[in-house]
């Protein structure tokens, strides 16, 4: 008979299913390596994750005119948090991932005039139109905020903060994971909770090559 | 979300009822505009009661390509919020949120809304207010908006009420609240049960309504961030009574219990969704909707073959391999080849017709036309058919009239002895297996669904090749046969006593045909197998009389059986799918002239225009008409339920879903008793939705048409 089997089937067919495209792909995981990139950065210069080895290392995806980012930016919390990182020998590096058309590209000279009139302190802003470092780190917002080991291993990825909000005044009370997150890893610390919830606007990728 | 329909209506009455109303006291807020949005904050009552709890509503009208946001957002994103700032004493519930659609951007998946919603809000104002006085509510509003970028938006909105010694609602946002509550999630009617191994999972429903008839396409929103992939497709799989999707994990943690909203499209094209709290445990199985897809072909295949085994033992089958068993009774002491020759035919008659089925389906799969596929081996045509035709079989068992008759080559041929007969008799077996095995071929068509097509062929062979082991066995070992009796008188007396079990398949079959068609179908089938047994008679008559009389005996024979098949048509006619049958008991069926004619008797009239395979329509039943508030509510206002049942296309319903700008159902309305036209009600109903819409209606009770309408 068939009707019994294809319950069979369908389990089977449950646990087997074929890979699928999009996210699903293997992404980064914390305690996992984290995810290589290779970009030029405000000035031309390339960067790999490799370079970084020994390191402690904060990814900062951003897009400046997103409000989620501006939130951040305009009330010098992002600024601090690069101050912080900078006194602990840690390299901040901010990523733009939109194309060229889209909200948030920014070309070179673009982006050095942002981290000058934002009086940011990135070592550098990584420049991404091709979405290839989003893609590979599954960046779904901006902000979103990586924090890689200094053996390449990932230690936190998700949101800045837990109050998922435009407002600045609410940067106070929220819970600041990232900060929480970077003085762990500099402490050696284990880091707790290693995995938020991003909040911000959509990453503007661009269409997959 | 909302019917676009009814949003424009709502829209529409609602402008007058502003135009209308007083300069203090409004229904809607000033509106915040921007490029992106019109934003309200609405009410449902006209006036309120003092401690009574009443519906405010945040009203975002959203311009093309935008978006705003579900509770979880997706990938990106934030749900509005509300801030109130009521009186003292007076409290606000929490946001409600429509059941979202799925908005995708690049990679990435968004949960949210598109033209227009409303978030509804249940506000209770102290029991201390006074009549007279006013009530007013002021609440900051923050939302997002997005397209590809995105725009947080703020505003507050201050709306004054009226306090009255009681509440009135206002027929002119009662439809966008209704619309409102339509679009809520409702609680889930099914089982649910979910779990993950390594990053795949599957989310289970269980229980009735779920069919893959029923069940077109859906989509599970998580209602928390990281659980499960948002971009990642949910495969769908329905079988009778379940429902399974495949879910792909996200990198947050797992909690306890898989929450969300499962929305579900129906064969009707309307969605509904449904509130789900599911525990997690070990992965449940996927529905089994799909067959064999993700079987390996030789387990397929054997699971086939034994499948084909069983149905030997089939109620419809076994009458012709017990003629068939004479038939080799009749081969004991013969030569091995000759018994060998005669097992490989009916073994081969057997395999050929499986392929020759598996074919036709292909070519219906390719046609597009596979879903109706089950429908075929239930169609009553084909049921009163293998009736008649098991009834001639029984009568040539008999000894009525002998073989070579015009009732069937196959039967004719079957039991003539030669490897033809061997051969036909295999596709007459698999011929009348199929009434009885219309469950397994449901399954068998799943299955084919998902092979390529020389899959499909290989299994349906398996099919065969169970079905003729037995005789197969035979081929190869021909000795058994000398294990059988020698042929002598019992053989006919055999024969004899086998057409009872014919006679008895064709009663089952017409029992099968009561079920399928009633009472009127059981008539035509019964005077249809008044024409066989005729036909059967007089044809004995014409091959026993002399040469004379036998043109005119099989003339008068085949002018029976034209007869008989002239009927069949008939049948289609009487044809009424059970399941609605059931579900209609209380009702009347739908007609204009019921309608017209009950309205005319002062009484208001309800119609709801459904099917059978309307999930949503089943649905509504359960929860918003068949309830007991309801059948009493309509009871005491006289209102008289009529149901147009569209399972079969029925081109009068189809005109009447047209003229109200509909493609299929659901649709209901509700007449005012004498003239006047009728309410629309939402295509997803809840209990106050009806019993709301029934107020004004119940008011026309007793009322007879103006002369001239009538």
């Amino acid at each position: 008979m068939i009707l019994p089997i294809t319950r069979r089937a369908a389990l089977f067919a449950a646990t087997a299913l074929p890979l699928l495209p999009r996210l699903a792909m293997a992404g980064p995981a914390v305690g996992q390596p984290a995810p290589d990139f290779l970009l030029p950065d405000q000035d031309g210069a390339m960067h790999r994750l490799q370079d970084y080895r020994g390191k402690l290392l904060v990814l900062e995806w951003t897009n400046h005119e997103c409000p989620y980012v501006r939130k951040h930016y305009g009330s010098g919390n992002m600024q601090s948090l690069q101050a912080l990182a900078a006194d602990k020998g840690v390299v901040w590096l901010s990523i733009a991932s939109s194309p060229e058309g889209e909200q948030g590209h920014v070309t070179g000279a673009e982006a050095k005039e942002l981290t000058v009139s934002r009086g940011a302190r990135p070592e550098a802003v990584l420049l991404d139109p091709m979405s290839r470092a989003a893609r590979a780190y599954q960046a779904t917002t901006t902000p979103e905020m990586f924090v890689i080991g200094r053996d390449g291993t990932l230690l936190y990825m998700g949101g800045i903060d837990s109050i998922r909000s435009t407002r600045p005044a609410d940067i106070e009370r929220a819970e600041p994971y990232l900060r929480n997150a970077l003085l762990a890893a500099v402490e050696g610390r284990p880091v707790e909770p290693s995995v938020t919830r991003p909040y911000g606007c959509a990453v503007k990728y661009a269409p997959a090559a | 979300m909302i019917g676009k329909r009814f949003r424009r209506g709502a829209g529409a009455a609602l402008g007058l009822a502003l135009l209308a109303a007083g300069p203090a006291y409004a229904l809607e807020s000033a509106p915040f505009t921007s490029p992106q949005t019109s934003v309200t904050l609405v009410s449902e009552a006209a006036a309120i009661a003092p401690g009574e709890p009443f519906r405010l509503g945040l009203r975002q009208q959203i311009s093309p390509g935008w978006h705003t946001y579900w509770s979880n957002p997706g990938d990106a994103g934030e749900p509005p919020s509300l801030t109130f700032d009521l009186p003292a004493g007076a409290s606000a519930g929490e946001l409600q949120f429509p059941a979202p659609e799925r908005i995708e951007y690049g990679p990435l998946v968004n949960f949210g809304y598109e033209n227009e919603v409303v978030f509804p809000v249940t506000v209770t104002p102290p029991a201390d207010l006074q009549p007279g006085q006013s009530f007013t509510v002021r609440t900051d509003a923050f939302w997002l908006v997005c397209k590809d970028i995105c725009i947080p938006e703020e505003t507050s909105f201050t709306l004054a009420l009226p306090v009255e010694p009681t509440a009135r609602s206002d027929a002119a946002t009662a439809p966008l609240f209704a619309a409102a509550e339509a679009s809520l999630p409702r609680p889930s009617l099914w089982q649910a049960e979910a779990g993950f191994e390594g990053d795949r999972g599957v989310l289970r429903l269980s229980g009735d309504l779920l069919s893959p008839d029923a069940v077109a396409s859906a989509f599970f929103f998580p209602a928390e961030w990281g659980v499960i992939e948002n971009a990642a497709p949910q495969e769908l799989r329905v079988g009778q009574g379940e429902l399974s999707l495949g879910l792909v994990r996200a990198k947050g943690e797992l909690p306890e219990r898989l929450s969300g909203v499962i929305a579900v499209t129906d064969a009707a094209g309307s969605r509904s969704a449904y509130a789900l709290d599911a525990p997690l445990g070990p992965v449940p199985p996927a529905a089994s909707s799909t067959g064999g897809a993700g079987l390996p072909l030789w387990q397929a295949a054997l699971f086939a073959a034994l499948g084909g085994l069983l149905l030997n033992l089939m109620p419809c089958v076994f009458p012709i391999l017990a003629m068939k068993a004479v038939g080799i009774a009749a081969l004991a002491g013969r030569a091995d080849r000759t018994i060998r020759l005669h097992a490989l035919s009916y073994v081969t008659g057997v395999l050929l017709s499986f392929l020759a089925l598996a074919g036709l389906l292909l070519l219906l799969k390719g046609a597009g036309m596979a879903a109706g596929w089950g429908f075929q081996f239930t169609s009553p045509l084909f049921v009163a058919a293998m009736a008649w035709l098991m009834l001639a079989v029984g009568l040539n068992l008999s000894g009525v009239y002998a073989l070579g008759g015009p009732v069937s080559a196959g039967s004719g041929l079957a039991a003539k002895g030669g490897h033809a007969g061997s051969f036909f008799t295999g596709v007459l077996a698999v011929l009348v297996a199929t009434p009885c095995t219309a469950p397994f071929m449901a399954a068998a068509t799943g299955a084919a669904f998902a092979m390529p097509p020389a899959a499909t062929l290989a299994v349906f062979a398996a099919l065969g090749l169970g079905m003729g082991a037995p005789y197969a066995l035979l081929a190869f070992l021909p000795r058994l046969a000398r294990l059988l009796p020698r042929p002598g008188l019992w053989m006919e007396r055999l024969k004899q006593a086998l057409a009872f079990p014919m006679y008895g398949a064709a009663g089952w079959l017409l029992w099968v045909l009561t079920v399928q068609t009633g009472a009127d179908g059981l008539l035509v089938a019964l005077a249809g197998a008044l024409l066989v047994a005729f036909a059967a008679w007089v044809l004995g008559i014409a091959q026993s009389a002399g040469r004379r009389g036998a043109w005119a005996g099989r003339g008068a024979a085949a002018l029976a059986m034209l007869a008989a098949l002239a009927v069949l048509p008939q049948l289609q006619a009487a044809e009424t799918p059970q399941a609605t049958m059931a579900d209609a008991a209380a009702a009347e069926p739908w007609s204009e002239a019921r309608v017209a004619e009950l309205r005319a008797q002062g009484r208001p009239v309800f119609v709801n225009l459904t099917a059978a395979w309307c999930i949503t329509c089943k649905v509504n039943e359960r929860v918003a008409l068949d309830t007991t508030a309801t059948q009493e509510a309509f009871a005491a206002a006289g209102v008289a339920t009529l149901v147009g049942d569209w399972t079969n296309g029925d081109p009068a319903i189809g005109a009447l879903l047209q003229r109200h700008g509909r493609e299929g159902v659901p649709l209901y309305l509700l007449y005012p008793a004498g003239s006047g036209d009728p309410v629309v009600l939402p295509q997803i109903l809840t209990e106050s939705i009806v019993l709301q819409a029934l107020e004004p209606v119940a008011r026309t009770a007793g009322q007879m048409p103006a002369p001239s309408q009538s």
